[in-house]
C-alpha cells in the first residue's frame, strides 16, 4: 500500500487531545486515527482514557484542546448529534435503547417513515427498512419485536443496525462483548467483518487479548491518558501489548490450592429454587475457599448469588451459615449472617456514586458509626477510610473523592473494602474483574487469595473462564438454572465445557 | 458567566419593577384594599368600584387578595406589606376577622384609618363597614324561592363556603325565613362547594340524584349558583335555581331561564362607599358605624331595566 | 511551589463547584440583588418592620419548605405538607380548645400526631410501595377531609388558651433587643433548619437520606434496611409539618380547616430555587432557607412597588425558572 492511499483512507485523525474533568486530567496530548475498512483496538488499563477519548470523538464530552479531523477535513464535534451527522456512532457499554418500542421503532426513532401528509408513522415502511438492514446483517429478528423481550446480545445487533441506518461511516463499540456468550461473540464478530468490508472504520475498545488476535488489524494503546504506542495486531506478542498497557511486565503465576478438606464449612445451600432460573441447587463453601461458579451466561450464577444474599426471594431450599440454617429474607438478613455481595454493576448496585470514598466505604457498617441520638463519628470513619485506601492501594486523591470519579479497579476496590470493614467472613463476587483493566485484574485476583488465606469464605462468578480456572480452589458449574457438577482447581477448559452444556436429559424435564 | 448572566437579569427585573414604583410615588392619599380573594368577578367589580371613586376622590389605591380563597395567612401578609407603605387608610375584606385584629391595632397605633367593607371585623378599629346585609338579601332569595316552587316541596342549597361570616349569613338568612314563613318547604341538604364551579356542579348532580323529587336549589355565590346552572344542565333537570351575584356567565343562564332569578350586591358601590367613607375618615369626618351598600332582585323580566343594570357586572 | 499553589487553587475550585455551595452562592446573590433592588425602588422596603414581615411571611412556608427538603433528598416527593400541617393545626385546637388541655402538653401532642401521620405515609411508600407521588396526594386529600370533618369546617379559636399566639407572634428576641422584635414563629424556623440540617449533615439518618436519593438498590444491597430509615424519613418531614401547624395556628390564633392546599407547591419551589435536585440526592437545608426567603422577598417587595397582583405570580413563576436554569447550567460546566 502506497503512501498517498493511506492518507486518502484516513477516516479519522485525533491529536494533541487534552481534556480534565473535576479533579482528574483524563487525556493529556492523546492521539489517534482511523483507517476506512479497518478494525482499530483502543487498549489500556481502565482510567487510561480510552473511553473518554472515544466519547469525546463521538460529542459526549468536548474537548478542551487538540484536533479532530474526518475525512481530512478539520471538525469542531459539540454534540453527539453533530458527531451522528459525520457519521460517527458509538455503541455504549450501556446499551441506550428504549425498552418498551420496538426494535425497529429505536432504529428509526426521530426519522420515521410517514403517511397522510407526514402526520402518522408509516409502520410497515418503518419495518419494512428494518428488515432491510437485518437482512444485510445477516441477522434473524422481528423488527417488531419489543427490545426488552430480546437478549442482550440481540439489543447490539439493534444498535450496530441503528448505527447502519444512519449510514456510519465510523463505528465506536465499547466492550461490546462484556456481556455476551461464545455463540454470540461469534455472530458480533461475523458482523463487525461484513461492516470492514463494506469500508465502515471500527473502533474496539475491549480488555479481552484473544478477541483482539481474531479480529483487530491495529492496536493502539494508552495508559495514564497518554499515547503509548500503534501497533500490528498479527505480529504483536500479547505480552508485548500488555506490558505497554501496564507499563511494566506481569507475571502469570498459579496459585496453589491449599488442603482444605479439614476447615469448616463457612457456608452451604440445599436445594435453591427460584422460578426457571433456580431448579435445585446445593452447594457449599469452606472457611479459606475459593469456590468458583461457573457456567454459560443464562446459566443462573447470578440469580443463586442474588437469592442467597436476600435481593430477590427464593421458592424453596435451606442456607446454613457456620452450619446453622438461617433465614434470608432480604439483603439486611445476609448482611446480618456475615454474607457480603459485590454484584457485577457496582455502578447501580455497588456504589452510591455521588457520595465520596469514606461514606462508600462505611456505608454497610454505619450504625457502628453511629453514637448516641445518631450522630455520626465522622473522624471514625475517615480514619477506616483511610486505612483501606492504604491496604488497598485504592488510588484516590483523598477519602473524600466521589466515586464516581475513579476508576472502575478503584472503584471495586472501594466495594470491597464496604465489606471488609463489615467483617463479612463470607463474600460473594459477581464478575469481580468485570470492566477492569489487565493491571488491575491482577491486583484484585491476589486481593482475593488474600482474603482466602485470612479465612474468609469466597465465591466467585466470572464469564472469563480462564479467570475462574486459574483463580478457583474448587468450581462448581451450572448449566439452565442447575447445578451440573463439581470441578477441582486447575481443571481444563473441556472439562468445564462438557459440564457447562450438559443439558438434563428428556426424563427429567418431563418429570 | 452564569453568575454574570443572572446578575444582569435580575438587576433588569429589579429596575423595571422599580420604575413602576417610582412612578406610583406621588403627594395623592393612599388608600390600601385587602380583600378576600382575587380572581372572582365580584372582587373585580368592587376593584372597579375603588379606581372610580380614586378619579374622583383624587386618591391612589390599590387593590390585592390572596389567590386561594380561605389563605388567612396570605392575607395577613399582605396586610402587612400595607402596613409597610404607611397608607392614609386601609379597607380590609378579613378573610377570618378574629386573626386581623392584631395588625389592624398596629395599623390604628400608626394613625391609619382601617375601614371594612364586604364583612365584618370582630372589634371596634374599623371606623365603618361598608356591605350588603347578607342576611336580608339572602331571606329576600328565599321569598322568591317559595314564589316560584309554588310554597311547598323540597330544596337544597350550594354554599361556597361554611366558614366566613358571608357564607354563614347568608346560609342562615335563607334557612332561617324558609323555617319561618313557609313550614310546607324543606331543606333536604346543604353542602358546600368552596365557590369552585366544577365542585358546585358536581355536588349539584349528586342531590339531583339523591332527592329526584327536589324543586329548588339555593347558589349562595356566584361560583355556587354558576356551578348549581351547570350541575343542572349536565342533569337535564327542570329544577327552580336560585342565584347570588352576578357576572356574565350568570346573567346569561338568568336570561335563558336556567337561573330563575338572583340577588345582587352592589360591588362597584361597595368599592365606590369605601373609598368614600376612607377619603371622609382621612379628611376627619365622622362616619356611621354601618354603611349599607344594598341588594337587589333581578329576574329574566328585570334584567335589562337600567337601575338593575348598572348593579350587574361582567 | 507556584504549580502547587495552582493545583491547590484548581482543587478548592472543583470541591466548590461539585458541592452545593456555588449554586447556594448563586441564590444568595439572587436574595442579595433582589433586595438591593428593592431598596432602591422604595424605601419602605428595607425597614425593620418590613423585613420582620418578610421574615415572618418566611416562617410557615420555610417550615413546611424544611420537611420537603428531607422528602425530596431521598428521592421522593411530598405533596401532603400542607394539608398535614392544617390537620396538626386543627389537632392542636382539639386538644387545647375542645378537650382544654394544658399548653405544653397539647403543642407537642399535635406534634405527636403530625409524626404518626408522616409514619403512616412512610409505611405506605416504603412497605405497600405505593410511588411516593400517589401516595402524598392520596394523604394529601385525607388530611384535607379529616381536618374539615373534626372541626365541622368551622375555625377552632384558641382564645381560651392565653399565650399560645406568642408561640408564633410574641418576641423573645424583642425582649432582649427591643430594637429588633423578631417573632417567635421566626426564631422556631431558624432552631428546626439548624436542627434538621444537623440531622442531615451529621447522623446516621441524614447520610441514610442521601444515600437512598442517590441509590436506593445499593444501600439496600449494603444490608441496610431502606424500608425502615425511609419511614424515619417521612416521620420526621410530618414531624416538621406538626411545627408548621402550630406556628400558622398560633399566627392566626385558630385553626382554619380550609387552608394548606397550594401551600405544598410554595414548599416545593423554595426546596427547588434552594438548588435541590428534584431527583433527590442533593439538597442543603441553607439553600432551601434562601429560596424561601427569596419567595417572601419577592412576593413582599412587588406588593410594596405596587405591582399589579397578576404580574407579582408571573414575576414569581419566572424566578422559579431562572433558578432552575441556573442549576442546570451549573450542571452542564461540571461534567
Amino acid at each position: 500500500m502506497s503512501e498517498l492511499t493511506t492518507i486518502m483512507s484516513e477516516l479519522v485523525t485525533m491529536t494533541s487531545i487534552d481534556k480534565s474533568f473535576p479533579g482528574v486530567h483524563a487525556l493529556k496530548t492523546a492521539r489517534f486515527d482511523l483507517r476506512a475498512g479497518e478494525v482499530h483496538a483502543l487498549m489500556g488499563e481502565n482510567g487510561a482514557g480510552k473511553s473518554t477519548l472515544m466519547k469525546i470523538l463521538a460529542g459526549v464530552y468536548r474537548l478542551d484542546r487538540g484536533e479532530v479531523r474526518v475525512s481530512g477535513k478539520p471538525v469542531n464535534i459539540q454534540t453527539p448529534r453533530q458527531a451522528q451527522e459525520l457519521g460517527i456512532t458509538i455503541i455504549h457499554q450501556e446499551l441506550s435503547l428504549m425498552r418498551h418500542l420496538t426494535a425497529a421503532q429505536n432504529i428509526f426513532i426521530g426519522r420515521e417513515p410517514r403517511k397522510m401528509r407526514g402526520l402518522l408513522v408509516d409502520e410497515k415502511m418503518l419495518n419494512a427498512r428494518t428488515s432491510e438492514i437485518f437482512a444485510s446483517m445477516h441477522l434473524k429478528l422481528d423488527p417488531r419485536a419489543p427490545v426488552d423481550s430480546l437478549t442482550i446480545a440481540k439489543q447490539q445487533m439493534v444498535e450496530i443496525a441503528k448505527a447502519l441506518s444512519l449510514k456510519s461511516r465510523v463505528l465506536i463499540m465499547d466492550e461490546p462483548t462484556a456481556a455476551l456468550n461464545e455463540l454470540e461473540i461469534n455472530e458480533l464478530f461475523a458482523i463487525i467483518a461484513r461492516l470492514k468490508a463494506s469500508g465502515v472504520g471500527v473502533v474496539y475498545i475491549s480488555h479481552k487479548m484473544d478477541e483482539i488476535k481474531r479480529i483487530a488489524d491495529r492496536v493502539t494503546v494508552m495508559r495514564d491518558g497518554e499515547y503509548v504506542n500503534t501497533v500490528p495486531a498479527d505480529t504483536t506478542p500479547i505480552d508485548a501489548i500488555i506490558s505497554m498497557m501496564v507499563g511494566r511486565i506481569l507475571g502469570n503465576e498459579q496459585v496453589s490450592i491449599p488442603d482444605l478438606s479439614a476447615a469448616p464449612m463457612a457456608l452451604e445451600v440445599k436445594g435453591l429454587r427460584r422460578g426457571k432460573a433456580i431448579r435445585g441447587v446445593s452447594f457449599g463453601v469452606r472457611k479459606g475457599e475459593i469456590l468458583g461458579l461457573a457456567g454459560l451466561m443464562g446459566a443462573g450464577r447470578t440469580e443463586v448469588a442474588r437469592a442467597i444474599f436476600g435481593a430477590d426471594p427464593l421458592d424453596a431450599g435451606e442456607i446454613l451459615v457456620d452450619g446453622k440454617p438461617v433465614r434470608i429474607g432480604a439483603p439486611k438478613d445476609a448482611v446480618q449472617a456475615g454474607i457480603g455481595y459485590l454484584s457485577e454493576d457496582r455502578k447501580h448496585f455497588g456504589l452510591i456514586t455521588a457520595m465520596d470514598v469514606r461514606n462508600n466505604v462505611a456505608m454497610a457498617s454505619l450504625e457502628r458509626f453511629a453514637g448516641r441520638a445518631g450522630v455520626l463519628n465522622e473522624d471514625g470513619m475517615r480514619d477506616a477510610a483511610r486505612r483501606f485506601i492504604h491496604q488497598l492501594a485504592i488510588k484516590t486523591p483523598s477519602d473524600q473523592q466521589e466515586t464516581r470519579l475513579l476508576s472502575g479497579g478503584n472503584q471495586q476496590k472501594v466495594v470491597i473494602a464496604k465489606w471488609l470493614l463489615r467483617e463479612c467472613p463470607i463474600l460473594i463476587f459477581d464478575e469481580p474483574t468485570r470492566g477492569i483493566d489487565v493491571g488491575a485484574k491482577a491486583e484484585i485476583y491476589k486481593l482475593l487469595n488474600a482474603l482466602a488465606s485470612q479465612g474468609r469464605a469466597i465465591i466467585v462468578i466470572s464469564s472469563e473462564l480462564p479467570e475462574v480456572l486459574r483463580l478457583s480452589h474448587r468450581i462448581a458449574v451450572m448449566c439452565e438454572g442447575r447445578l451440573t457438577g463439581v470441578l477441582p482447581g486447575g481443571a481444563s477448559q473441556e472439562d468445564f465445557m462438557r459440564l457447562a452444556t450438559q443439558r438434563p436429559s428428556a426424563v427429567s424435564e418431563a418429570a | 458567566m452564569i453568575n454574570r448572566r443572572t446578575l444582569i437579569s435580575l438587576v433588569t427585573a429589579a429596575t423595571v419593577l422599580g420604575s413602576t414604583g417610582i412612578a406610583f410615588a406621588a403627594d395623592k392619599p393612599y388608600i390600601a384594599f385587602i380583600c378576600k380573594g382575587f380572581q372572582h368577578q365580584f372582587w373585580q367589580a368592587v376593584k372597579s368600584g375603588t379606581e372610580q371613586a380614586a378619579k374622583k376622590f383624587n386618591v391612589d389605591v390599590t387593590f390585592e387578595g390572596p389567590d386561594g380563597e380561605g389563605a388567612v395567612d396570605r392575607q395577613l401578609d399582605m396586610l402587612s406589606a400595607a402596613l409597610a407603605k404607611h397608607p392614609a387608610a386601609i379597607a380590609i375584606a378579613a378573610i377570618d376577622s378574629q386573626a386581623t385584629v392584631p395588625l389592624l391595632q398596629r395599623a390604628k397605633d400608626a394613625g391609619i384609618k382601617v375601614i371594612a367593607f364586604d364583612s365584618g371585623v370582630a372589634s371596634d378599629i374599623p371606623l365603618t363597614t361598608a356591605s350588603t346585609d347578607n342576611l336580608a338579601s339572602a331571606a329576600l332569595a328565599a321569598d322568591k324561592m317559595a314564589e316560584k316552587i309554588g310554597g311547598e316541596g323540597k330544596i337544597a342549597i350550594v354554599s361556597f363556603d361554611q366558614t366566613s361570616q358571608t357564607g354563614i349569613e347568608r346560609r342562615d338568612g335563607f334557612v332561617n325565613q324558609i323555617k319561618a314563613k313557609y313550614p310546607k318547604i324543606k331543606i333536604v341538604d346543604i353542602q358546600y362547594g368552596g365557590g369552585d364551579h366544577l365542585q358546585s356542579a358536581e355536588i349539584t348532580k349528586t342531590m339531583l340524584l339523591a332527592h329526584p323529587d327536589l324543586k329548588g336549589i339555593f347558589g349562595t355565590n356566584e361560583g355556587a349558583a354558576i356551578g348549581v346552572a351547570i350541575g343542572k344542565k349536565e342533569a337535564h333537570s327542570n329544577i327552580v335555581v336560585i342565584g347570588y351575584d352576578s357576572g356574565a356567565e350568570q346573567i346569561a343562564d338568568v336570561k335563558d331561564g336556567t337561573i330563575a332569578g338572583a340577588i345582587t350586591q352592589n360591588p362597584v358601590g361597595i368599592g365606590f362607599e369605601s373609598v368614600k367613607a376612607a377619603v371622609d375618615a382621612v379628611n376627619g369626618k365622622s362616619l356611621p358605624k354601618h354603611i349599607d351598600t344594598g341588594f337587589y332582585w333581578y329576574d329574566k323580566t328585570n334584567i335589562d331595566d337600567p337601575k338593575i343594570a348598572a348593579d350587574l357586572y361582567n | 511551589m507556584n504549580l502547587v499553589a495552582e493545583v491547590d487553587r484548581q482543587r478548592i475550585l472543583d470541591r466548590v463547584k461539585s458541592s452545593g455551595a456555588y449554586h447556594r452562592l448563586l441564590a444568595f446573590s439572587g436574595l442579595l440583588v433582589l433586595m438591593i433592588g428593592f431598596s432602591l425602588a422604595s424605601p419602605n422596603f428595607l425597614q425593620t418592620a418590613n423585613v420582620i414581615n418578610i421574615l415572618q411571611a418566611t416562617s410557615v412556608n420555610g417550615v413546611l419548605a424544611v420537611a420537603a427538603t428531607i422528602v425530596i433528598i431521598s428521592g421522593g416527593i411530598d405533596l401532603s405538607v400542607g394539608t398535614l400541617m392544617t390537620f396538626c393545626s386543627v389537632m392542636a385546637g382539639v386538644f387545647l380548645t375542645y378537650w382544654g388541655l394544658p399548653i405544653f402538653v397539647g403543642v407537642p401532642l399535635a406534634i405527636v400526631v403530625g409524626t404518626c401521620c408522616g409514619t403512616v405515609t412512610g409505611l405506605l411508600i416504603a412497605k405497600l410501595k405505593i410511588p411516593p407521588f400517589i401516595a402524598t396526594l392520596g394523604m394529601m386529600l385525607i388530611y384535607r377531609g379529616m381536618s374539615l370533618a373534626i372541626c365541622a369546617a368551622k375555625p377552632i379559636y384558641f382564645n381560651s388558651t392565653p399565650g399560645f399566639t406568642d408561640i408564633s407572634t410574641g418576641t423573645i428576641v424583642g425582649a432582649v433587643i427591643p430594637e429588633i422584635p423578631v417573632p417567635n414563629g421566626v426564631l422556631i424556623l431558624f432552631l428546626v433548619s439548624m436542627l434538621v440540617a444537623f440531622v442531615l449533615g451529621r447522623t446516621i439518618l441524614g447520610r441514610f437520606i442521601f444515600a437512598m436519593g442517590s441509590n436506593e438498590e445499593a444501600l439496600r444491597l449494603s444490608g441496610v434496611n431502606s424500608d425502615q430509615w425511609k419511614i424515619a424519613v417521612y416521620s420526621l418531614a410530618g414531624a416538621v409539618c406538626g411545627v408548621a401547624g402550630i406556628l400558622i395556628a398560633s399566627r392566626i390564633n385558630s385553626a382554619q380547616p380550609s387552608i394548606g392546599q397550594g401551600y405544598e407547591l410554595d414548599a416545593i419551589a423554595a426546596v427547588v430555587i434552594g438548588g435541590t435536585s428534584l431527583s433527590g440526592g442533593r439538597g442543603t437545608m441553607l439553600g432551601t432557607m434562601i429560596g424561601a426567603l427569596i419567595i417572601s422577598v419577592v412576593a413582599n417587595g412587588l406588593r410594596i412597588l405596587s405591582v399589579p397582583q397578576e404580574w407579582q405570580i408571573v414575576v414569581t413563576g419566572t424566578i422559579i425558572i431562572v433558578a432552575v436554569y441556573t442549576d442546570i447550567l451549573r450542571h452542564r460546566a461540571t461534567v
